[in-house]
């Protein structure tokens, strides 16, 4: 084997070399956690809202159902944001006069979209259907987080396409029956490895080559 | 701009580009970076030209790039002539027809008579579609109206008028119109719920309604439980006559 070093190679040059290496190691480590953070992703980050709305409160406090207000989830792919009538279903009597609820009225009164800031913005090139995944057995609080504990809400995770993939590769870890999609309280640990897999057969979940292929999310 | 246009710019001497022509491409390099950058053109991917569900427009005056159909827009098989099953009211109702109310303690205006209200259910009612019904009542009405529907919801405690309850004489007597239109055009204090239930689930809560009804019933539960099976399967497809559209 011919020599590493050229004999004229001091140790300037030893060390310059094998810390370049260690550098560009470094570097690209840096790299991807920055790309994972929260400051690229806006995870965590919680949005303010024209009005002050707790989903801790109406669904941790009162157990209103997800689809009281997203009526759509199961049948398309947006979930469906509330029109300001189904505010007013209640708040026609119940804090009627509040200051906080003023943008609520003012909505209703002049027929004007109440507008929401968007927590989840997925890029336009990714394709995602809400209805399809609530079908299968993937629930509110697994892409979501638990809802019912956040006074604003926040992105849970990262919206990444290596999280996406993660459950495309391996459903069976994450769903559940899909008389809990709604359940808040679920915990992963309800079922065992054995019936998450019977449940990935019941709903007839296709096979990892189908559910990581690129045009089930780019279309 | 066309090849052509662009090589013109550039002078050519025996072959090589002048200075004065690398100068005037870079100007108009410049020039054209400039101008993309300063007019907000961007083409990138997650952000493209198109509408998706939500998103805001510049282009219509209220902002909405979701549009209202059309006043009279009928969507293909949806022209809606099944009266009952679409408004829950028979084929003739006399709009002049004044409709008996009376008034509760806690200030409810009660409906005790029902006139133009169709009294058979629209459509075949199954254990599915009471499950339906169940579920989607667990929904949209338990908040108010309670688990059994006694008018005991959680929005009932925490300031709601408390609605009244489905298990009194007047409302075990109402037809099945009568449910369903409230649950459509919405009651007194209760806003119409067409928006966020669909006409056919509207029918399943109906269905799950008079499970209930029956369920705090202390005579119905007796007559069930004294009947023969037989005889509840008859009961049973005589209330459901009529059938699906």
């Amino acid at each position: 084997m011919a020599q590493f070093f050229h004999r004229s190679a001091n140790n300037i040059a030893r060390i310059s070399m094998i810390l370049g290496v260690i550098l560009a190691g470094t570097a690209f480590y840096v790299y991807t956690q920055v790309a994972r953070s929260s400051y690229l992703t806006g995870r965590y980050v919680e949005k303010q809202q024209p009005v002050q709305f707790s989903h801790k409160h109406h669904v941790g406090d009162d157990g209103i159902d997800c689809r009281y207000c997203h009526t759509q989830v199961e049948t398309t792919a947006s979930a469906g944001m509330p029109p300001t009538q189904t505010c007013m279903n209640c708040h026609s009597q119940i804090w009627a006069d509040s200051p906080y609820l003023e943008p609520v009225r003012a909505s209703y009164r002049d027929n004007k979209p109440i507008e929401w800031e968007r927590v989840h913005d997925l890029p336009e090139f990714a394709y995602f259907n809400h209805s399809i995944h609530v079908a299968k057995g993937v629930g509110c609080s697994t892409c979501h987080g638990q809802i019912d504990n956040m006074p604003a809400v926040y992105q849970e995770n990262t919206l990444q396409m290596e999280w996406c993939l993660a459950c495309h590769r391996e459903p069976e870890k994450f769903i559940r029956p899909k008389s809990e999609i709604y359940n808040m309280k679920w915990q992963d640990a309800d079922l065992d490895a054995k019936e998450r897999l019977d449940l990935k057969a019941k709903y007839k979940i296709r096979s990892k080559e189908m559910m990581t292929s690129c045009s089930v999310c780019h279309r | 701009m066309s090849r052509n246009s662009r090589t013109a710019e550039v002078e050519v001497i025996n072959g090589k580009v002048s200075m004065k022509g690398r100068r005037s491409v870079f100007a108009l390099c410049l020039l054209a970076f400039a101008l993309l950058t300063g007019c907000g053109v961007r083409f990138d991917m997650q952000d493209q030209p198109r509408y998706k569900t939500y998103k805001k427009s510049d282009f219509f005056k209220d902002g909405r790039a979701s549009r209202d159909l059309p006043e009279g827009t009928v969507a293909r098989g949806l022209l809606k002539d099944n009266k009952a099953f679409y408004t829950g009211k028979i084929d003739n109702p006399d709009p002049n027809v004044q409709v008996q109310t009376t008034t509760d303690p806690t200030g409810n205006t009660l409906v005790s008579s029902f006139p133009n209200d169709i009294t058979e259910f629209p459509i075949t009612v199954t254990k599915d579609v009471i499950d339906r019904g169940q579920d989607r009542f667990n929904i949209y009405c338990i908040v108010c109206h309670g688990p059994v529907g006694a008018g005991d919801g959680m929005i009932v405690r925490r300031g709601f008028v408390k609605p009244p309850t489905y298990h009194d004489d007047r409302l075990r007597n109402a037809p099945v119109g009568h449910f369903f239109d409230v649950m459509s055009n919405g009651w007194g204090r209760m806003n119409g719920y067409a928006a966020q239930i669909s006409v056919a689930d509207r029918w399943a809560i109906v269905a799950y309604i008079r499970a209930l009804q029956a369920s705090q019933n202390p005579t119905e539960i007796m007559k069930m439980n004294s009947t023969s099976p037989a005889k509840t399967g008859e009961t049973s497809a005589a209330e459901t006559h009529g059938g699906a559209k």
